[in-house]
């Protein structure tokens, strides 16, 4: 288990990579051996997190319904996590919608790094199917695995891992929201705990100082801004601590050689 | 402790949240198919990314440390302290072998959270 225990967040923190070998005999070899690759520490760590997640629907009086569909819809940990925030401290349609959705912008660039490598004949518009299995596990494993499988078997090896992530993330979702009704609320406790826990681990695996900066005037803003205005708080402490960590970065970091990664 | 479960009194409900749901996912979506379209031209190393990602990082810095500080519900019976201190041991963990110990470290602090919900 080496980078796939390594949740970026931003996916510019690594490098394209080619060439391949010959790894796999056929499609479905490929696939399957994506299959057995999900489903190890990496999709344990997801699968915890979808339990957590469905904890704190339970907890905050959601239904099972409206918990599991946003698993299976949207398949997005932190923005789901966003959603159910935003919607219990009331705030407005247009703000958790804008919020979620600056939250996913990280697919873009996941995408945009992940597809390029796919072969030719399947990049089609059969992707724009596939891209809703694409998800922080499945990206981090293809990029790793990606330089050391031949071009064309490369999309049914993807189709494989983020198939199992996605399908483990529904019973998950489901597992924990009963769960939080039924065990002791001490079980409840740490259940809830998990996904926040998550998030905040994964800060320490970051490494260019701009994306540092901006965590680190979001722990700040964030609760500044919640105090001010708790309805639009998390869209409006992002933007303003990115804007300012990217400014900071352009105007003075990135004129410094070796502060920047 | 499970009387602060229901604690919707003033959020959003009804079709309200469902339509909220719908827009979240089709953001979500749009995000993924716009990177599909995307991924035939643009250079991930441009300034939009840049920007994008610092956004993204520091919106879910601001809803980590609201979740951990400020959480709602059945969080806040635990004193900001506790809390706090057993994110702290998780760091420490994760810290002392970044690359082979998310799942070690995600186990302790779950773990001392149930610790300390039998204790009390």
């Amino acid at each position: 288990m080496s980078s796939a225990d390594q949740p970026y967040i931003d996916p510019s923190e690594i490098a394209l990579e080619e060439s391949a070998t010959q790894r796999f005999k056929n499609p479905s070899d490929a696939f399957w051996s994506g299959v057995r690759d999900a489903a190890g520490a990496p999709a344990m760590v997801l699968f915890a997190g979808m339990v957590g997640f469905g904890a704190m629907g339970k907890t905050n009086g959601f239904d099972v319904w409206f918990t599991t569909f946003t698993s299976f819809f949207m398949f997005a940990l932190p923005g789901q996590v966003v959603l159910f925030e935003m919607a219990i401290t009331g705030s407005s349609v247009l703000a958790i919608a804008l919020a979620v959705t600056l939250t996913s912008t990280r697919f873009i660039t996941m995408t945009v790094t992940l597809f390029p490598q796919f072969h030719q004949r399947d990049r089609n518009r059969s992707l724009y199917a596939s891209v809703h299995l694409l998800a922080m596990t499945a990206w981090a494993i293809s990029m790793r695995e990606f330089h050391a499988i031949e071009v064309k078997h490369r999309l049914s090896y993807f189709v494989g891992l983020g198939l199992l992530c996605w399908l483990i993330s529904i019973p998950g979702t489901i597992l924990g929201f009963y769960l939080a009704g039924m065990v002791p609320p001490a079980v409840t406790l740490g259940l809830v705990f998990i996904n926040p826990l998550f998030f905040l681990l994964t800060f320490t695996e970051v490494k260019p100082w701009i994306n540092r900066l901006a965590i680190f005037l979001g722990c700040i803003f964030g609760p500044i801004f919640f105090v001010i205005d708790h309805d639009t708080s998390l869209l409006t402490a992002g933007l303003v601590s990115g804007t300012i960590a990217y400014l900071i970065d352009r105007k003075f970091l990135r004129k410094k050689s070796g502060v920047v990664g | 402790m499970m009387d602060t479960i229901n604690t919707m009194s003033n959020s959003l409900s009804g079709w309200g949240l469902w339509i909220a749901l719908v827009g979240a996912c089709l953001g979500t979506y749009f995000c993924r198919a716009i990177g599909v379209f995307l991924s035939q031209s643009i250079n991930q190393d441009s300034e939009i990314f840049r920007w994008l990602a610092a956004v993204t990082y520091a919106m879910v810095a601001a809803l980590t440390v609201r979740l951990i500080v400020m959480p709602l519900g059945l969080m806040a019976t635990v004193p900001l302290w506790i809390r706090i201190l057993i994110c702290a041991l998780s760091i420490g963990v994760m810290i002392s072998k970044p690359t082979k110990r998310l799942v070690p470290a995600l186990l302790i602090g779950t773990l001392l959270m149930v610790g300390y919900g039998i204790i009390h």
